[in-house]
């Protein structure tokens, strides 16, 4: 708990943490507490990014693993939102799936690789599928249970005041009441999709994924390092942004 | 009420009614016919069947046997029947506008319409200056003032009120209920009030409908049927009120 902290305090104390952790990382390898060649120094990161930046390999994999990214989420997340919201509202078509999701839920994304390139090929497409499988699952479960959570009372205004078509139901009740779940849920799918885009990578498709295995069997830990970091930041910008997005979207909340 | 609308066609008519779920009776034989501008209040005791019944005069819940009529159709710009909860149930992504403006949308109405004819309701409850806010932003009495309004606005001919005041400190219900008398002159609705707080009944309607049970094992059914011959203005003052409220009481009590 943060409790009798200011901001202010609290930024400073964060900070400190920060450096701390890099200081003694720094120290420890140059110490020979740490063996140098498992771990970069940190100091070398940022001249290693410059020379990745300059080459214009950062730009091009960043890219490649963007549009696996982007593909893969918006798929995942449409048909991930479309079958949950769909299950919450039809009783049989809940019933007629509820085992066979049963079933492929527990089914890691990766376990799909082998029938990812065996359908599509070594190709953006194979991560593409990776990527939205994991995505789906999340707003999928997250559009079921916040449709299904919905206070039965708003529907009964709706009918009371003559909207009882499914689909007048549907766009001025279902969607706008389930938002706040069905938007959190996108947002876990937005994480999920980092996660899943560099080992979906590993096997060969053009990307970050790829770059950090080339790096690692050079032993080019700091590369590995870089990479890591990029991640790391496209993963808080997107999350910043869609913040932002959700946070207006959902400004009739309290 | 006035006499003349007595000599109109009625606006609802319940015959017979009988609900209840699945097997189970808990509610039997009701009839009722409404005209415009009538009001009648249902008391009873707790789990009687008043809100019940109420869903099933509106059409929101099937009655086990008998018919409900409400004859007026839905014409171009109106429905037939709106309804005030128990809770405002306003829907919270929604500005005030937006939550009256719901049962307009489907009518034949341009935006413009829409918006004025929400606002005609609200003003009414002297809220249109709310009209921009969000719900979570007014206290339970405005936002009860605006599930008011919304049942307005579609200019229904039967008005279902379920305990509208029920959730309400005793200084906003009295208010409330001064609004609802003042209500009942500008509006050509029939009102169908739930309520279980007598003295309130018997404040407002034309007749008061008292719903007991009907002994071991047997549904709930109405037991009497009081008329309220008084004018609405400041009925506490008159000396039948007490009585009559006594006198409702004591039915309630011996059922």
């Amino acid at each position: 708990m943060m409790v009798g902290m200011t901001r202010a305090q609290r930024t400073l104390y964060s900070v400190l943490g920060l450096t701390g952790f890099l200081l003694f990382w720094e120290l420890s390898l140059r110490s020979g507490l740490l063996p140098g060649s498992l771990v970069p120094l940190p100091s070398s990161i940022p001249g290693v990014l410059w020379l990745e930046l300059l080459d214009g390999i950062w730009f091009d994999v960043v890219r490649s693993s963007l549009s696996h990214y982007s593909v893969g989420v918006l798929l995942g997340s449409t048909l991930g939102i479309a079958v949950g919201i769909s299950a919450a509202l039809l009783p049989r078509f809940n019933a007629a799936h509820a085992w066979l999701a049963r079933l492929l839920r527990p089914i890691p994304p990766l376990a799909w690789i082998p029938f990812a390139i065996i359908w599509f090929g070594i190709n953006p497409s194979a991560a593409a599928f990776i990527i939205s499988i994991g995505v789906f699952w999340i707003n999928y479960f997250a559009s079921y249970s916040a449709v299904h959570s919905i206070d039965p009372g708003y529907d009964e205004v709706a009918r009371a005041f003559g909207q009882q078509r499914f689909l007048a139901r549907l766009t001025k009740v279902s969607l706008p009441a389930a938002a706040p779940g069905i938007l959190s849920g996108m947002r876990a799918g937005l994480g999920q999709g980092w996660m899943t885009v560099v080992a979906a990578e590993l096997f060969g498709i053009p990307g970050i994924g790829q770059r950090m295995m080339e790096a690692s069997s050079l032993l080019a830990t700091d590369i590995v390092v870089v990479y890591m970091l990029t991640i790391a930041a496209l993963y808080a910008t997107f999350d910043f942004l869609f913040m932002v997005v959700q946070r207006r979207l959902l400004r009739w909340q309290s | 009420m006035t006499d003349s609308s007595m000599t109109m066609p009625p606006v609802l008519s319940a015959r017979n009614v009988s609900l209840g779920f699945d097997d189970t009776t808990i509610l039997a034989g009701v009839d009722l016919t409404l005209h415009p501008q009538e009001f009648v209040a249902v008391v009873g005791a707790s789990g009687v069947g008043k809100s019940t019944l109420l869903r099933a005069l509106a059409g929101l819940l099937a009655p086990q046997s008998g018919r409900v009529e409400i004859p007026a159709a839905i014409t171009r710009d109106s429905r037939a029947w709106s309804m005030v909860f128990q809770a405002p149930r306003l829907f919270p992504w929604r500005r005030v506008q937006g939550n009256v403006e719901l049962g307009l949308e489907g009518l034949s109405l341009s935006k413009a319409e829409r918006r004025r004819r929400a606002l005609e309701p609200l003003a009414l409850v002297g809220l249109d200056e709310f009209a921009e806010r969000w719900p979570h932003t007014l206290s339970g009495g405005q936002q009860q003032r605006v599930g008011i309004a919304r049942a307005l606005a579609v200019q229904p001919r039967v008005l279902f009120m379920d305990e509208p005041f029920s959730a309400l400190d005793a200084i906003t219900r009295r208010r409330l209920q001064q609004e609802l008398v003042e209500l009942r002159r500008r509006t050509e609705a029939a009102i169908v009030f739930i309520t279980h707080d007598i003295e309130e009944a018997v404040l407002l309607a034309d007749r008061v409908m008292v719903l007991g049970n009907g002994g071991m094992d047997q549904p709930a059914r109405v037991v009497e049927i009081l008329e309220v011959d008084m004018p609405l203005d400041d009925r506490r003052d008159y000396p039948e009120f007490a009585p009559l409220v006594q006198r409702v009481e004591t039915i309630i009590g011996s059922y």
